[in-house]
């Protein structure tokens, strides 16, 4: 199998001092990468910076235009968190398209399964506003491109914290299906079970919130349990992942705890998703201890690619069993109340 | 009846803030109204295993300063950037509140641009009144 890695952008761009968020985890990626020792198997996609129009298609003209000064004119904090430099602006479109370039790829028959490899990462990014270390919505940004084509994607978000402005941007679009398992309560504080969607895409919004200190076998259980009837339901054409690897147990961002053994697992069940191969783009989001980055890089797409890699265990016996049983009645719950007042011909699963 | 019973405050800790909580507390002494001190934990924070702990001792002078009963300030501690979490609050979710009071920005906002503004997304999103703390006005 081939793997297309669109990228790498970020390897010496977008810098803050001790900022977690850094060029280093590139270099950490990457690694991961080569770990896998792909040979002729790995084709590297050239990054462009993405138009205007493309990434008008999810974000506000005016947003856009101000971030771009706001960097011209010497960047700065733009929340506690988010930072922007002089060169942000062109490694966040640079990001954006290199998610473009791997969907491209893809359609063109050049791969089995693309990696994106690109910071700043993108799922905080709301239409108007930067977040979360994030810029521009990478992720949203590549769905919304095979939207206009007439595809119906599906977008799994693993990273540790809830895809706050992937699911916003989608919230009222029913040819995107938004998965996150994400730890609760945690930031951004969005992400409730009963938040399934706008009137437009009711149950089109699937959250997962998990405990601090789940395991694996839980996130596998919340996805198997309560994600895949919507996933069925909806039979994507395309499979897009927020691949954040700050899920790990060794991240120091947060605290579930899971293995680059786990990754290799939700990979492979997520890649079921996929009407066929050549159908699924990973994107990097976050991962901040840069060692469980390269070992959790490196043990998602070998298990994807059938290559040998090296891996820790998959994990088990955390908490939150009970959690995806109250998370799947809450969410039944809330879609039952929402089909009662919708208009019947909106009504999905 | 009193209308305005319980007012929501942002503080990061910043000067702005800090006299957005004076603004705050010295309408609250006068309407003898109930002081919510908002505070948004984010990535950084929560990584450095921040909280509220630093903050306590200015909400507690501030207090103090002007002349609250401890029992009138509580906090509301919520996840995420502190335009989401001011936000939230301004929507009355999770805790009901009749009035919202900010600095005119904070830690991290950028002056001059809309970008990043959380008093500007305020302005356009809160579902009660919301006032603004101009930079060095603080009610007294």
């Amino acid at each position: 199998m081939t793997l297309v890695v669109g990228g790498p952008v970020g390897e010496s761009e977008h810098e803050s001092d001790g900022h977690p968020e850094r060029p280093a985890r590139m270099a950490a990626v990457m690694a991961g990468v080569d770990d896998l020792q792909l040979g002729t198997d790995l084709h590297m996609v050239a990054p462009y910076e993405a138009e205007m129009a493309q990434l008008a298609r999810v974000h506000d003209p005016g947003y856009l235009e101000e971030l771009a000064t706001f960097c011209q004119v010497g960047g700065g904090d733009l929340d506690p968190d988010t930072y922007a430099k002089p060169d942000s602006w062109t490694a966040a479109r640079r990001a954006a398209g290199a998610g473009l370039a791997s969907v491209e790829a893809l359609r063109q028959g050049t791969g089995d399964v693309a990696f994106v490899a690109a910071r700043p990462p993108g799922h905080h990014a709301l239409r108007d506003r930067a977040m979360g270390f994030c810029l521009l919505n990478n992720i949203a940004i590549s769905a919304a491109a095979l939207v206009a084509n007439g595809e119906r994607v599906l977008i799994v978000d693993w990273d540790v914290h809830h895809g706050n402005g992937t699911q916003a941007i989608f919230w009222d679009d029913p040819n995107v299906l938004y998965v996150s398992t994400h730890q609760w309560p945690l930031f951004p504080g969005s992400g409730a079970a009963t938040e399934i969607g706008g009137a437009n895409a009711l149950g089109r919004t699937v959250n997962l919130p998990l405990p601090a200190g789940a395991t694996g076998d839980v996130v596998r259980q919340a996805i198997d349990e309560v994600a895949v009837p919507a996933i069925d339901d909806f039979d994507p054409t395309w499979v897009l992942v927020s691949a954040g690897f700050d899920a790990h147990r060794a991240d120091p961002l947060a605290d579930l705890a899971l293995s680059s053994g786990d990754f290799a697992d939700l990979a492979k069940a997520v890649a079921s998703f996929a009407p066929r191969t050549g159908r699924l783009v990973l994107f990097l989001e976050g991962g901040y201890d840069l060692g469980a980055l390269r070992k959790s890089v490196a043990a998602t797409l070998g298990s994807l690619l059938g290559a040998c890699y090296p891996s820790e265990a998959p994990t088990f016996g955390g908490p939150g069993t009970e959690m995806v049983h109250q998370v799947r009645d809450q969410r039944r719950e809330a879609l039952h109340r929402a089909w009662q007042m919708a208009p019947s011909e909106r009504r999905v699963r | 009846m009193n209308p305005v019973e319980r007012i929501a405050v942002g503080f990061d800790g910043s000067p702005d803030a800090e006299a957005a909580v004076r603004w705050a507390m010295t309408l609250a002494k006068q309407t003898d109204a109930q002081v919510v001190v908002v505070h948004a934990v984010g990535l950084l924070e929560h990584a450095a295993g921040g909280g509220v702990a630093k903050l306590e001792e200015a909400v507690g002078r501030l207090t103090r300063e002007c002349g609250l009963e401890p029992t009138q300030v509580h906090w509301h501690v919520g996840d995420g950037d502190p335009c989401s979490v001011l936000t939230r609050v301004g929507a009355r979710d999770p805790i009901a509140v009749d009035l919202l009071v900010v600095g005119s920005r904070g830690h991290g906002a950028h002056a001059g641009l809309l970008l990043g503004s959380t008093s500007n997304e305020l302005a356009q999103h809160s579902a009660v009144p919301l006032v603004i703390v101009p930079s060095g006005r603080d009610g007294r």
